[in-house]
């Protein structure tokens, strides 16, 4: 699994990704559309094993995520792109 | 028939002019063969992919010192080239599916203003076409747009994933060597103005 990050602005997540780059595998993406946030892109991190992903959430809070997802990738039949399902943390 | 053979020598001449003057002389046509002769990496490779192109047989290709000899063949003797009714682009290009088949990058960043920003809509707007349903036949580098492509990018991941998606990435030679990224070219292939304007040419063009 992956976990995304949203932030309150672009800024801010260009901060976050300069500040964990080496501490965690980011990459700055557009927000998709399923998720709502204040900001149009965001940090994907992954891919990780469930802990990691427990650790990542907690780093990236740290530097100011203001939402958080779980983010799986599934086969899709229509596709051959793997969809994305994602799954808010708390 | 005894075939004919009309020799061309490029050598010398810089990108496009190898091309467009392999071109010229398959349209004006009257032999059963073309050689053209060349001393640059790039007249070669341009001269040997316009002939596939348009449809020619590639004879042989030797090379001896700096110097290579392309020997073309028409599709058919006399071929004529080009109508005068068809497009270049027609005649030299595969079939053309709908939608955009082009997106031309002329720049390292999205439109005008903080290339901070313009750089990370670029990022942006790269992996998002690396997630989309549809993705475009090529993309072409121009100008800054070939650092996109060059050793050290951070768009390189974004780019390997298009070309694993069928994507063809073409780098503007002139621009490579502007900006002395000649040898840094990481993803896709070197490409010239007569390929590419043939492209934008095409129509179904996106250009950011």
């Amino acid at each position: 699994m992956m976990v995304l990050a949203t932030f309150l602005s672009t800024h801010a997540a260009l901060r976050a990704e300069q500040e964990l780059t080496g501490e965690l595998s980011v990459e700055l993406i557009p927000v998709p559309r399923q998720i709502r946030s204040d900001c149009g892109f965001g940090l994907l991190v992954g891919p990780l094993d469930p802990p990691g992903a427990g650790r990542a959430a907690e780093i990236l809070k740290g530097k100011g995520a203001t939402g958080l997802w779980r983010v799986f990738e599934l086969d899709s039949p229509t596709s051959r792109r793997k969809e994305k399902r994602y799954e808010p943390i708390p | 028939m005894s075939p004919s053979r009309r020799v061309l020598d490029a050598r010398g001449l810089a990108c496009p002019q190898p091309v467009i003057l392999t071109r010229k002389a398959l349209a004006e046509g009257g032999f059963s063969e073309l050689e053209v002769i060349v001393n640059t990496s790039s007249g070669r490779e341009n001269v040997a992919r316009f002939a596939g192109h348009a449809g020619c047989t590639i004879g042989s290709i030797e090379e001896s010192g700096e110097e290579t000899r392309i020997v073309i063949q028409p599709p058919v003797a006399n071929w004529s080239g080009p109508t005068s009714t068809e497009s270049l682009a027609e005649a030299t290009m595969p079939p053309v599916e709908p939608g955009i088949q082009t997106v031309f990058l002329s720049g390292r960043t999205i439109g005008r203003g903080d290339d901070e920003l313009g750089a990370l809509l670029m990022r942006g707007f790269l992996y998002t076409l690396t997630e989309s349903e549809t993705v475009p036949q090529r993309v072409l580098l121009m100008n800054s747009g070939v650092t996109l492509a060059a050793e050290g990018s951070e768009h390189l991941e974004n780019l390997r994933r298009l070309v694993d998606l069928g994507v063809e990435i073409l780098a503007c030679g002139t621009c490579l060597e502007f900006y002395k990224l000649t040898d840094q070219l990481a993803v896709g292939r070197v490409s010239n103005m007569q390929e590419i304007a043939e492209f934008l040419l095409q129509g179904k063009a996106l250009s950011l």
